[in-house]
C-alpha cells in the first residue's frame, strides 16, 4: 500500500497539512467555513508536533498489524484486507478510547461528531471505508515534508 | 442427535473464539472450522451491552464482524443454548453438545470466557427483578425492566431506583447505563473503594465524586445481606451494616471467574484460569485456551492470571489459532498486560499495568493532578510499568507503547509525564524508526531518491 511519511528535515511547523485535512473532512470543503463556523467541528487527522525549531507531522501509520483494530470492542475499526487502509466506522464507534489507549503513535482521537464522541483518524482522504484517495495533507505541504509513496509493508 | 466432524472445534463465539477462527482460516484455507456457542447471537461486542442498555447503540450494530464474516470464510457456527458444549473427551478428541450431538475434532479451543460469581446474598432465588449483566439477552432484559420500573414508579408518583451489586467495571458501566433509565442508582461494593483493581485511592475517590454528580451513589465496604419483598419481586435490599435500600430492580455484577468447567471436568489443569503455555496449549492433548478462561503469564511482573479484557482475548485467540493451524509465523504469547479504556458520562478513564505498586517493591511513582484530571505513572528500573489517566486520554497509546516495548525512560527527552506525550519525545533515530514502517529503501531521509 501507499503510506504517508513525514520528513522532519523539511517540516517548518506551518500546519498547512492540518488545515487541508480539516477542510477535506468538512461538509463545506471551504477552509474558512471549516475552521470557523462549521458544526460538527471538522477534525484534523494529522497533527504537527513540536515548534518552529523542530517539528514533525504525524498521522496514522496504517500499521501492518494494527493494535487499534485488534482492540476495538465494537468492530468499528477495521483494516481493509485489500487496500491495507485502516478506518473507523462512525456508525459503529462508541468512543470507548480503547484505540486511543493502544495506538503507539497517538494517531486516533475521540472528538465530538455532533452529539456523539467517536474516533477520528486518517483515512488517506478516501471514501472512509478503506479505499485510499489523494491525501490532502501531502498535496498542501509547501515543503515536501510529507510524501505519499509505495510502502514496503502491507 | 447427530454425529458431527470437524478439524477445528472452537467453543465460544466471542472475542477469543472468533479471532481464532479468523486466523485459522487465514492459515488453513481448507480445514473445517466449527464454532459452537451457548448464546444465540454471533460475535457481538460484549463490552457494548451497557451502551445498548443506555440506548446509545442499536442491537443491529452490536456485531463486531460484518454480517458475512462466517459465511465468506466458510466457518460453520452452531449457536444457542442447545449447542452449548457440555462434555469434552480430550483423549477421544470428541465433544458433546447440550442437544446430544457429538463433535469429533482434531484440535479444540476453549474460549468460553468468564462466568459471573454469584454473591452470597439471601433471598436471591426465583426473583423476577434480579438480573445478571454479561450477555446481550441479559442486557435487553435489564433495559426492559428498568424502563418498566420507571414507568410504574412514576405512575404511583414516586421515584424509581436500581441497585447494582458490585463496584467493578461491569457494575459501574451498568450503573451508568441505568442512570439514563431510572431516577436513582445505588451501587453497593464490598471493596473499600470503587474500581479497586484498576484505580488507586485518589482516582477512585475522584471518579466516585464524578459518578455522584450524575446521580449514582456508591456505597463501599459494605455488602448486600439479603433481598426482601413479597412474591417474586425484590422491594428492598438489606445491607450488612443494617441499612435497607428500597429498589425496583437489582443488577448483579459482583465479579467474574474463568468459565473453565467444561475443560476442568475433562481433566485440564486449572489454576487461576486454565493453565496453559505460551502457545496457549492446555494440559489436555490438542486442547487450547484463549480469552478470559485462560491463565496467561503477565508480561510486567510474571504474574500468572487471566487477563479478562477484550483486546487481550482477541490477541490470545490469534495466537492460539495460529498454533492450532500450525503456521510457521505463530508467535508465542509474551508480554501480555492489561490496558483498560472506559468512559463514564464523558469522563474517560484509561489505566494500564501496575497501578497500585507495593511500597517496598522498588517502584517509582509520579502523580499529576489538575482540576478534574488525574494522572499516575508507575515505573521500575527505568521502565514504565503502569499508568492511570483519568480525564487525560490524549496520546495515551504512546505510554502504552513505552510499557510494551520496555523503553528506557532515561532515553526519552522532555517532560512527557507532565503533558501529552509526543512522538518527538523519542530520540531522533528511534523516532524515525517508529514513524517509518515500510519506508521505501530507494528514498533517503530527506524523502529524495537515493543517488540524486
Amino acid at each position: 500500500m501507499k503510506r504517508i511519511y513525514a520528513i522532519e528535515t523539511w517540516c517548518v511547523y506551518c500546519k498547512r497539512c492540518e488545515v487541508a485535512c480539516k477542510t477535506f473532512h468538512s461538509a463545506s470543503k471551504d477552509a474558512v467555513r471549516a475552521l470557523a463556523v462549521e458544526y460538527p467541528v471538522p477534525q484534523s487527522r494529522v497533527r504537527v508536533e513540536g515548534d518552529r525549531h523542530l517539528s514533525v507531522a504525524v498521522n496514522c501509520r496504517h500499521c501492518p498489524d494494527p493494535k487499534c483494530v485488534e482492540g476495538c470492542i465494537s468492530g468499528a475499526m477495521t483494516k481493509n484486507p485489500a487496500t491495507g487502509v485502516v478506518t473507523s466506522d462512525p456508525a459503529k464507534c462508541v468512543g470507548c478510547r480503547t484505540c486511543v489507549s493502544l495506538c503507539p503513535f497517538g494517531c486516533v482521537h475521540i472528538e465530538d461528531a455532533g452529539g456523539k464522541s467517536i474516533a477520528f483518524k486518517c483515512d488517506l482522504c478516501g471514501d472512509g471505508r478503506g479505499e485510499p484517495g489523494e491525501p490532502s495533507c501531502v498535496a498542501a505541504c509547501p515543503n515536501r515534508a510529507l510524501v505519499y509513496v509505495e510502502s514496503e509493508e502491507r | 442427535m447427530a454425529n458431527r466432524e470437524t478439524d477445528y472445534l472452537i467453543v465460544g463465539c466471542s472475542a477469543a473464539g472468533v479471532s481464532a477462527a479468523e486466523h485459522i482460516r487465514a492459515a488453513d484455507p481448507r480445514g473445517r472450522v466449527l464454532v459452537v456457542g451457548d448464546e444465540p447471537h454471533a460475535a457481538y461486542g460484549r463490552p457494548l451491552i451497557s451502551h445498548l442498555v443506555k440506548g446509545e447503540i442499536a442491537e443491529d450494530l452490536i456485531g463486531f464482524k460484518d454480517a458475512r464474516f462466517f459465511e465468506s470464510r466458510a466457518i460453520e457456527t452452531l449457536l444457542g443454548p442447545s449447542f452449548k458444549a457440555v462434555e469434552l473427551d480430550a483423549g477421544a478428541h470428541r465433544a458433546v453438545l447440550e442437544n446430544g450431538d457429538s463433535v469429533a475434532y482434531q484440535s479444540c479451543l476453549i474460549a468460553t470466557g468468564s462466568a459471573p460469581v454469584l454473591p452470597p446474598i439471601g433471598g436471591l432465588d426465583g426473583r423476577s427483578n434480579v438480573f445478571q449483566f454479561r450477555t446481550l439477552d441479559q442486557a435487553k432484559r435489564v433495559r426492559r425492566a428498568a424502563v418498566e420500573a420507571a414507568a410504574k414508579a412514576h405512575a404511583r408518583g414516586r421515584m424509581s431506583r436500581a441497585l447494582v451489586v458490585g463496584a467493578g467495571l461491569v457494575g459501574l458501566k451498568a450503573a451508568e447505563a441505568l442512570c439514563c433509565l431510572v431516577d436513582d442508582v445505588v451501587v453497593v461494593g464490598r471493596a473499600p473503594r470503587i474500581l479497586r483493581a484498576v484505580l488507586d485511592e485518589r482516582g477512585s475517590s475522584m471518579l466516585q465524586e464524578a459518578l455522584n454528580r450524575h446521580g449514582i451513589s456508591c456505597l463501599t465496604g459494605v455488602s448486600v445481606d439479603k433481598l426482601v419483598g413479597g412474591g417474586p419481586s425484590v422491594a428492598s435490599a438489606v445491607l450488612t451494616n443494617g441499612d435497607a435500600i428500597d429498589c425496583d430492580l437489582v443488577v448483579l455484577a459482583a465479579g467474574m471467574k474463568p468459565n473453565a468447567e467444561l475443560a476442568v471436568r475433562a481433566g485440564a489443569a486449572q489454576a487461576r484460569g486454565l493453565a496453559c503455555g505460551a502457545d496457549l496449549r492446555t494440559s489436555l492433548p490438542d486442547v487450547y485456551a484463549a480469552g478470559d478462561v485462560a491463565q496467561v503469564t503477565e508480561g510486567l511482573d510474571e504474574m500468572r492470571q487471566p487477563l479478562a479484557l477484550w483486546p487481550n482475548a482477541v490477541r490470545q485467540g490469534k495466537v492460539a489459532g495460529k498454533f492450532m493451524a500450525g503456521t510457521p509465523d505463530a508467535q508465542p504469547l509474551t508480554g501480555d498486560f492489561a490496558v483498560n479504556a472506559v468512559d463514564f458520562f464523558g469522563t474517560p478513564l484509561l489505566t494500564s499495568g501496575v497501578v497500585n505498586p507495593p511500597d517496598d517493591g522498588g517502584f517509582d511513582v509520579l502523580t499529576r493532578a489538575e482540576g478534574s484530571e488525574y494522572a499516575k505513572f508507575v515505573a521500575k528500573d527505568d521502565r514504565l510499568v503502569g499508568y492511570i489517566l483519568l480525564n487525560r486520554p490524549t496520546n495515551a497509546g504512546i505510554y502504552t507503547a513505552l510499557i510494551e516495548r520496555r523503553v528506557p525512560l532515561s532515553s526519552l527527552k522532555g517532560d512527557l509525564f507532565d503533558r501529552v506525550p509526543l512522538n518527538l519525545d523519542f530520540p531522533a533515530d528511534r523516532r524515525w524508526e517508529r514513524l517509518h514502517i515500510g519506508y521505501p529503501r530507494e528514498l533517503d531521509e530527506r524523502g529524495w531518491r537515493r543517488g540524486l
